[in-house]
């Protein structure tokens, strides 16, 4: 096999062969850039693969390096960028290759005495799920929370440590909610495969769709409609708005603010009948389709509607931050510097709150212009998160507007039916969502993998919880985060 | 605080008791499908619960057995079958028992 040296390649996709031996020394190269992911697929042998981002303005692209693997080992790439660690223990449990270095590998995706299928074959002894020793003062204890939490939470373990009010460590079980999706699409052809990444997380049904369905279009070499390609951008934008005023009555909730909570929640309530009005959903399900989009929106009912939808969400906004109260059990909680945010590869408001620009609407080719406006802050705590969702609703509702007044329309580009690989992407509320495909012959996924941004930032979450924060920080942070337990455990 | 009271107390009470009216926005929504007996077929009965994607669909002899609990009320049997499946407008979907959610349709069609 002979090794290219890997490149970014704006508004594209390049893909390079790196041999084993070589992994190591291309990871170094490219850890500059993002890795935005990293998952196996099985054929006559395990294939690694690592998708790089590049998020700089003018110049964003992705790069993937495709390994074969021969051993069962690979070079510890959680060493060069500690990104790579979740995706290292997953691959473990679907495909049983794991990194050389021998660390212990935690347990991320399949549930403990359940006998869920794997995409490859099982690893040869557990997962270790091995934490680092807590001890301040020899005083620190551990208790857990969850799985069952209050009303309305998704399922969710904390393995809380602390040496009294302060939080020393947490740590997460995501398991519990674990469905085997991407074992479920194989098979499937991309368009009966919607159905499940909709459902892979429900809050970003629109940006999970729409990074499956590109997938497969660069898969079989097509291009949706301009039209079309406007009418995902108009449901993704109003999917930002709702997420943005659900996590704006979060954090309400979070610090004790229940009038705040209600009137934040009077304006999702009125966004999602609204996104019930245009596209005929309340989560916008079924909007997209592969080579396009299934529906166009009512852009009369969205163009009567927004205007009043957003002021119900821009009057709760603005009241927040006029009370001191409230911004105060904002400010210096939670915080995440950019180093931590690059190291880890988040994404989302998460990373643009620490100052970084990654958001996939910037990769040329899409539907968005260059003068789409990416809101960042410097802070990294939850007030700088809060102010970027709603600079971020603002600019959502401008690009309404403008995607409405150049046209949007439904219809499909055909699908060939014949074979091929693909990546695609999509902004979804919570930052960049991902998914890779790879068709069979037929047209029928032999392997996809789907990566939503709750994926990416949860390994985020205990950062932010550590700095200096106490107990009742935790809900505050999490409502900034506002992921989704079901993203991460697919 | 004080002005979060005054606020609250401004904007009033905007939840209704329910049903106060029928929701605006459930014209737009998917409900999930009633079927008409003497239009379903085996074929078509068979060809439904193959498509079905939640698996809310099975055929058993001259029946088949629509599960509301496993329905997400995708329209996708309504789309393939027409004139044997519409769509309900049916919100109310609660039951006391699961068993309850289980419903037979005898399949006529065939018989004419």
């Amino acid at each position: 096999m002979t090794t290219v040296e890997p490149r970014v390649v704006p508004g594209a996709v390049t893909t390079f062969q790196v041999a084993s031996p070589d992994l190591e020394a291309v990871a170094h190269d490219l850890a500059d850039l993002r890795l935005a992911d990293m998952f196996a697929s099985n054929g006559d042998q395990t294939t690694l693969r690592l998708v790089w981002a590049n998020d700089t303005l003018g110049e964003a692209g992705y790069v993937i390096t495709e390994t074969p693997i021969e051993n069962g080992e690979y070079p510890a790439l959680s060493d060069i960028a500690p990104a790579a660690f979740v995706e290292e223990c997953e691959i473990y449990e679907q495909f049983g290759i794991r990194p050389a270095s021998g660390k212990p590998l935690n347990r991320i995706m399949l549930p403990p005495h359940a006998d869920l299928p794997t995409l490859g074959r099982k690893p040869r002894s557990e997962p270790e799920e091995q934490h680092a020793p807590h001890l301040v003062g020899g005083q620190a204890f551990e208790f857990p929370f969850g799985p069952v939490r209050q009303v309305g939470v998704e399922s969710l373990y904390y393995g809380l440590v602390t040496s009294g009010e302060e939080v020393v460590d947490l740590y997460l079980f995501t398991w519990h909610k674990h469905r085997g999706l991407e074992w479920r699409l194989q098979g499937m052809t991309p368009h009966d495969a919607l159905f499940l990444a909709e459902r892979a997380e429900g809050l970003s049904a629109v940006a999970m769709t729409w990074a499956l369905a590109a997938a497969a279009e660069a898969a079989a070499g097509i291009q949706p409609a301009k039209g079309a390609q406007r009418t995902r951008a108009v449901a993704a934008e109003l999917e930002r708005l709702y997420n943005h005023a659900a996590a704006m009555a979060a954090l309400c909730q979070s610090t004790g603010l229940s009038v705040g909570q209600s009137a934040a929640e009077i304006a999702l309530e009125r966004l999602l009948r609204l996104n019930a009005r245009a596209f005929g959903h309340r989560y916008l399900f079924g909007v997209i389709d592969v080579g396009g989009a299934s529906r166009a929106p009512d852009a009369d009912a969205i163009r009567e509607d927004l205007p009043a939808a957003y002021g119900e969400f821009r009057r709760a906004a603005d009241a927040l931050l006029g009370t001191n109260s409230f911004v105060d059990r904002l400010e210096a909680t939670g915080i995440l510097t950019a180093g931590q945010a690059r190291g880890l590869g988040l994404v989302g408001p998460v990373a643009r709150a620490a100052g970084l620009t990654a958001d996939t609407r910037l990769v040329p080719g899409g539907p968005y212009g260059e003068q789409t406006t990416v809101a960042t802050a410097t802070a990294g705590d939850v007030l700088a998160r809060f102010t970027v969702m709603l600079a971020e609703a603002a600019e959502s509702v401008r690009l309404i507007g403008q995607f409405l007044d150049a046209g949007t329309a439904a219809g499909a580009v055909e699908m060939p039916g014949t074979g091929g690989t693909g990546l695609g992407w999509a902004e979804s509320s919570r930052g960049e969502a991902l998914a890779w495909i790879a068709l069979g012959d037929d047209g029928r996924i032999t392997r996809a993998r789907l990566r939503p941004a709750s994926a990416r930032n949860w390994r985020g979450f205990d950062d932010a919880c550590r700095s200096q924060n106490v107990f009742t920080d935790i809900p505050i942070i999490e409502a900034s985060f506002w992921l989704t337990v079901a993203g991460m455990a697919r | 605080m004080t002005l979060w009271f005054i606020r609250g107390l401004r904007r009033g009470v905007v939840t209704t008791r329910y049903p106060a009216r029928p929701d605006a926005s459930a014209r737009f929504l998917p409900t999930p499908p009633a079927f008409r007996s003497r239009a379903l077929t085996r074929e078509t009965a068979g060809r439904l619960a193959a498509i079905c994607p939640s698996g809310a669909l099975r055929l058993e002899d001259r029946t088949l057995v629509y599960d509301v609990g496993r329905c997400t009320a995708c329209g996708r049997c309504a789309a393939e079958a027409p004139a044997a499946v519409r769509s309900s407008g049916e919100f109310e979907l609660a039951a006391a028992a699961r068993s309850e959610l289980i419903k037979k349709i005898p399949i006529r069609g065939d018989l004419r």
